[in-house]
């Protein structure tokens, strides 16, 4: 049933580069996937939470007693009970300017949003618990709802939280150059506003946690939909700590052993971080502090617990069905049932259903941007002014905050263009609203609005969308700065002008006449839209350090290799895979550096306990790069032992040693090779190891070069019926630059699912929230997520610009999500001939735009 | 052939004969819990994903009787005595079926949560109609979601199991 | 997302669930193909406190033909209609109606009756009933009585069944040569219930319009006829103007409610495109074989 690799190494060819088949297919194909729903541990018990109907009210009382006595029901926790043995979610990004509420994993008093958790079920089986919710009741007293960017914006409305200023969470403002003299000095002045209502990430496994528990030693075995099992276990860690900061200090002192470890590590620590650590920005913490000072005993109590624990949860990710970002965050959910499984000491999981994912499993880019731009009368872009704002939902979202969002679009909002001067303030707001999450390419809105922008000014301007973009891009050799004007360095061979320039290639624009001509013919219109952007997949050395300093003290990555006795190669990897081939991708890097077949090499992923720390695990488009780059040097390393061992055994220099197929032997003479099994029994026998590894290499990887861009440009073509505002998009064309690819049939899959999650975001998805905040997409017949009838072939021209080294590969699983909104609602603008400013567009508002149909009041 | 009626009060279980992937299965079930439940937890066939029950998303999509039906809009009960196949009985000893095989080629998926659903639907699409047009695919998979490939991979693997199976190449 | 308990009950015959019904009335809700009814128990949407399974009853598994109707029994799966021949040769507006209902899953398993009684007003089927002026088989234990659609369908999933009734067919008039029909809807993704879509007929003999039918769904808390938009139409030559003078009276009559997918004057402007639509491809299939 296998065959998924080839042997390759004896044709003298690498897989890298190849469109090598997933060997995840192996199991997945078959249904021997093992997502969370799938693991049947024995004796579990299933969870389910009651949850508000309210957007915002009061909790005057709640009655469980009822519940509890339901045959099969074995706990049924209140808010306040689970509150009482949990610490607070506490901010763990903070920015100047910024206040995070605290917010513990359940609600005792008060409810923010549709679906906010007040109380747990656990029971012999999810029909049993879902039995039970409906016998709780819960008194809860209706306060004002707070159900818009507009309405958290007005002074004097009811406050989702005491100490904050209104429902306005933050505002901070970073300025690049002059950007008065900037606007003064330009010919004119464009200012327009853009609106992008609220989408979901919506993958297709909701999410899900199975707590294990140990019956002897009460450890957690925690199996989690998580893109971040690292963090996730020391959050949890965290937030069960009990004993009070002074119980687990006195305890740590006790502990002699632990002291001074944590004291080496400590030290080791600041001395390779001092620099970073010098440069990291503690103004955030004080704005919190001011507005919240108990955030610090809670960090306290926290720390202080982690050093004094006995024992640290496990967490393990096997196989998860897609997260697009939402499966990063600790949410509310996971520290809930992990304290009701300790405090019960037995098994629960909680499985979400797709309701609940709808309600609270991740929502995003509800934001609003006002752009101002300063430009000659020849198109030349001289200032950018931005009026942002974000709303971030009920509770802010942990530990990936809201507010790092408005941080990116610091550094990207210019763009590839060049520009004298930036400005951007960036509000944050507060609503009755499910939480916000990173969605692939959480920034992304950036490029929305200034794509959109650049053709809206082109437009006043007279020039075409081509002519505006023609005169401003950062070209390679003409206008291509070192850096960008908001920090991060540029590698020159990063070019969107070569993505954008391809692009017109490929364009036929007399074609395109003929066709909106014929569109017209059959009553339609079709229209042209084009979008540029770069992102960081993963950036320069000081992409983070320009967001914010000290951000980059967790953005590093580890990796480990080793080989068994048995001459085992095993790649442990700390990224957390759910759908980009990473299995697949490090062996093909990994057996390209050992010289041996794919199926030599296994992958380690997930468990908290065999691999590396990882802050991020999977996420910012970093598994190729960053990922795939620790791999490849640590399979390099650890082959270079392997070789000088081998040296030794073949009577040869180092320097002669080949390895194809697994066979090392002395180059040209392969039929007196050895295997990699006879080099690790060697080692083994000699240094008399039998449970240990014989080889083993762990390394940190920072990236390399200036560069680590991905780059693309794209380009889309909408037809639409203008009887019934049905669209058609009749081609799709991405252009982009990732560097030297890993496996096309990856990179292509990544850029065609994140167009498509675009289209959806345009003309088929919002979660969507009334003036009072109710949720009106509740089920999957109201959040419309497109089929294969409404998502067209997306035809994708690759540039693969090598640029310093083998580890140059970038990131690709964001970009197409970046790029399509723009492009999208351009096209739109072409065929309708008016400036679209909001992202959402369902057939009746393209009739409204069109002036077929009347808006609506 | 008329059956005798049945009926059992909340809390009661009725014995429901389940035919899956050609085993039969003597089970005693809570008459409420879904057949996709039943065949997950109690015949133990895991590769059968529940994304959204309630009968939108298509990944419990199981062949009941060769007909693609949502498993999550089926009571167990309800499939006493129909022939159900899920993914798990689609490979044979010799080998992946081709329709698995094909979707492995155009390396169609990614999470693969929805593959089952999408596997379950092709091979009915491909008994019914062994040379669809593109047009024709597109519509037939309609009834199930995929949120990571666009479907155009999905829709190649379909394309490439049209000729894995002896029809003509598209 | 799981089903609330019931009292689960499967009878043997017809007569058997009847009496089943009586017992519990209000209580009770026929399981048919489940496909509208275990959705809204899932979500635990008001549920039964008897589900009466008439999944094996082969008294009502059968399409019967005659002269003057094609009847559909209780247990018919859309997908079985859909494929039936003698559906397509006499009751073409019915066989148009069905690839537009859910996806293949669902037509597999749901029922051509079911889709009637549950009577969502956004559905197809509850529509073309009204079209062809379909006949309603009632049964309960005490006897049978037939319906007109026109009677039936009385509001929001609210039909003229009572509690002690079951549907247990539909007869659909079978229409001669000079007849035929069509469904046209816009959904907002393919499969979708409709923001907007209507069944609609047409006679034509010697280029002649003597018959018309226009039912609308998706507007209103029932599927709607608009009899003044089809005399409009009677005893005119086919064409597009005459289409856009029915077109105009069906804008002029309907006044649908906006929601999230669709505002009221979105609808209203649909359904008066679709009025020609419709029209024009209804006439276009006369005399074609289905």
């Amino acid at each position: 049933m296998s065959s998924a690799t080839t042997d390759r190494q004896s044709s003298g060819l690498g897989f890298v580069g190849q469109r090598v088949k997933r060997v995840e297919d192996e199991r997945f194909l078959v249904g021997e996937g093992k997502f969370i729903a799938d693991l049947n541990h024995e004796g579990m018990l299933h969870a389910a939470f009651a949850r508000s109907p309210f957007a915002h009210a009061k909790i005057n009382s709640i009655d469980v007693a009822a519940a509890s006595r339901l045959p099969g029901v074995v706990k049924v926790f209140t808010g306040a009970e689970l509150n009482a043995v949990t610490n607070p979610f506490i901010p763990f990004f903070t920015v100047g300017g910024l206040y995070t509420p605290l917010y513990s994993c359940m609600s005792d008093d008060r409810v923010r949003h549709i679906g906010d958790p007040v109380a747990l079920v656990v029971a012999e089986s999810r029909y049993i618990a879902e039995d039970a919710l409906e016998l709780i009741e819960v008194d809860y007293e209706d306060l004002e709802a707070i159900g818009s960017i507009d309405a958290a914006l007005k002074p004097g409305r009811t406050q989702l939280w005491e100490k904050a200023d209104g429902n306005v969470l933050g505002e901070f403002t970073d300025t690049f150059g002059d950007v008065d003299e900037a606007f003064n000095q330009a010919d004119r002045v464009i200012t327009k506003t853009f609106d992008c209502p609220r989408q979901s990430n919506q993958p297709m496994e909701t999410r899900g946690i199975a707590v294990v528990v140990d019956p002897t030693t009460g450890h957690l075995d925690i199996h989690s939909t998580s893109q971040a099992p690292h963090f996730k276990k020391w959050a949890i860690a965290a937030m069960l700590v009990k004993d009070s900061t002074a119980a687990s200090l006195a305890k740590f002192a006790r502990n002699s052993e632990r002291r001074s470890a944590f004291l080496a590590a400590a030290k080791d620590f600041v001395a390779a971080n001092k620099e970073k650590m010098a440069q990291q920005d503690n103004s955030g913490m004080v704005s919190q502090l001011k507005k919240d000072p108990s955030t610090m005993l809670h960090q306290l109590r926290m720390g202080a617990g982690l050093l004094a624990a006995d024992d640290y949860p496990t967490v393990m990710a096997a196989d998860i069905g897609g997260a697009f970002g939402s499966k990063g965050p600790v949410a509310r959910e996971d520290v809930a049932v992990a304290a009701a499984a300790s405090e019960l000491g037995r098994s629960v999981q909680w499985i979400e259903d797709r309701v609940e994912n709808l309600l609270d499993g991740g929502q995003a880019r509800e934001e609003r941007f006002t752009m101002s731009v300063a430009v000659d009368n020849d198109g030349m872009l001289k200032g950018l002014r931005v009026d942002a704002v974000l709303d971030q939902g009920a509770y802010t979202g942990f530990p990936v905050a809201p507010a790092l969002i408005a941080l990116l679009w610091k550094v990207y909002f210019p763009g590839p263009y060049n520009l004298d001067a930036f400005e951007i303030t960036s509000k944050i707001v507060t609503t009755n609203k499910g939480r916000v999450v990173p969605y692939r390419g959480p920034w992304a809105n950036e490029t929305w609005a200034r794509e959109r922008m650049l053709d809206l000014v082109a437009a006043e301007l007279g020039l075409t969308p081509v002519e505006i973009r023609s005169r401003n891009v950062m070209r390679e050799g003409v206008s291509m700065p070192d850096a960008f004007i908001t920090g991060p360095t540029i590698d020159e061979t990063m070019s969107v002008a070569k993505t954008f320039d391809r692009a017109l290639e490929m364009i036929d624009f007399d074609q395109l006449k003929r066709d909106k001509a014929d569109a017209e013919g059959r009553g339609h219109r079709l229209g042209l839209g084009i979008a540029s952007y770069h992102e960081a997949a993963p950036g320069p050395p000081n992409f983070f350090s320009s967001v914010q300093p000290g951000t980059d003290l967790f953005v590093y990555e580890d990796g480990r290799a080793e080989i068994g006795t048995d001459g085992t190669i095993r790649m442990f990897t700390s990224q957390s895979p759910h759908g980009q081939s990473h299995q697949t991708t490090y062996k093909q890097v990994a057996a390209d550096e050992f010289g041996v077949k794919m199926e030599d090499v296994e992958i380690v992923w997930g468990d908290t306990d065999r691999t590396q720390f990882s802050f991020l695990g999977t996420g910012g488009s970093r598994g190729g790069p960053m990922g795939g780059g620790v791999m490849r040097m640590t399979a390099r390393e650890l082959r270079q032992q392997v070789e000088k061992v081998a040296a030794d055994m073949l009577e040869a220099s180092v320097d002669d040693i080949d390895i194809i197929d697994g066979n090392i032997h002395v180059a040209g003479v392969p039929s007196r090779g050895i295997s990699y099994a006879d080099v690790a029994g060697k080692v083994a026998a000699d240094r008399n190891i039998t449970d240990e590894p014989a080889f083993m290499e762990a390394m940190k990887y920072e990236g390399v070069g200036n560069g680590g861009w991905s780059v693309a440009t794209h380009v889309a073509w909408v037809d639409i019926d203008l009887e019934t505002g049905e669209v058609e998009i009749p081609r799709y064309l991405v252009v982009e630059d990732c560097g030297p690819i890993i496996n096309p049939g990856v990179v292509d899959g990544q850029v065609r699912g994140g167009v498509a999650q675009g289209i959806g975001a345009v003309f088929y998805e919002r979660t969507h929230y009334d003036d009072n905040a109710n949720l009106m997409s509740t089920t999957y017949m109201d959040y419309l997520v497109p089929t294969a009838m409404e998502i067209p072939n997306i035809e994708i021209e690759h540039m693969e610009t090598l640029t310093e080294g083998e580890n140059d590969a970038r990131g690709t699983g964001e970009g197409g999500m970046i790029g399509a909104p723009a492009a999208l609602t351009n096209a739109v603008s072409d065929a309708l001939g008016v400036q679209v400013t909001e992202q959402y567009l369902p057939p009746y508002r393209l009739l409204e735009l069109a002036g077929v149909i009347e808006p609506e009041k | 052939m008329s059956q005798p009626s049945v009926s059992a009060a909340p809390g009661e279980t009725i014995a429901v004969n389940l035919q899956v992937n050609g085993t039969s299965h003597s089970l005693e079930v809570d008459p409420r819990r879904s057949l996709a439940d039943v065949i997950r937890e109690d015949v133990g066939l895991t590769g059968t994903h529940l994304g959204c029950e309630h009968g939108v998303c298509g990944a419990c999509t199981v062949l009941a009787d060769g007909e693609p039906s949502r498993a999550c809009l089926m009571l167990a009960v309800q499939a006493d005595g129909v022939e159900i196949t899920t993914i798990e009985g689609l490979a044979t000893d010799a080998g992946m079926h081709p329709v698995q095989q094909a979707m492995h080629d155009a390396m169609s998926f990614q999470c693969a949560f929805c593959s089952p659903g999408f596997l379950m639907s092709t091979v009915a699409l491909l008994r019914d109609n062994p040379e669809p047009t593109e047009a024709e695919i597109r519509e037939e998979l309609s009834g199930n979601l995929c949120r990571c490939t666009g479907y155009q991979s999905i829709v190649d693997g379909v394309e490439t199991a049209v000729q894995l199976m002896g029809g003509k190449s598209s | 997302m799981k089903n609330p308990p019931f009292h689960y009950h499967r009878p043997a015959t017809l007569d058997e669930a009847l009496a089943l019904l009586a017992e519990f009335g209000d209580d009770g809700k026929i399981l048919a193909g489940g496909q509208s009814l275990l959705p809204v128990m899932a979500l635990r949407l008001g549920p039964p406190a008897h589900v009466i399974d008439i999944g094996t009853l082969e008294e009502l598994k059968s399409i019967e033909v005659s002269d003057t109707a094609v009847t559909i029994g209780a247990m018919v799966r859309h997908a079985e209609a859909e494929h039936s021949a003698e559906v397509a040769e006499y009751t073409p507006l019915v066989a148009a109606a069905l690839p537009h209902v859910g996806h293949r899953a669902i037509r597999n398993r749901g029922t051509v009756v079911g889709s009637i009684a549950h009577a969502d007003s956004a559905a197809e089927m509850p529509a073309v009933c009204l079209a062809t002026s379909a006949t309603m088989h009632l049964a309960s234990a005490e006897g049978t009585r037939n319906v007109a659609a026109p009677d039936f369908f009385q509001g929001f999933f609210t039909t003229a069944i009572e509690p002690n009734e079951i549907l247990t067919g539909v007869s659909f008039p079978a229409w001669g040569p000079t007849t035929s029909g069509t469904v046209v809807e816009v959904s907002r993704r393919h499969g979708d219930y409709a923001m907007c879509g209507v069944a609609c007929a047409l006679d034509v003999a010697d280029n002649v319009i003597n018959g018309a039918a226009l039912a609308f769904f998706s507007v209103a808390s029932t599927p709607v006829r608009i009899a003044e938009a089809e005399n409009v139409l009677l005893g005119q030559a086919p064409s597009e103007a005459t289409y856009q003078a029915a077109a105009d009276v069906v804008t002029d009559t309907l006044e649908p409610e906006g929601d999230i997918h669709a505002t009221a004057a979105y609808r209203l402007h649909l359904a008066g495109v679709l009025t020609r639509r419709g029209l024009a491809e209804a006439h276009d299939r006369i005399g074609v074989p289905a």
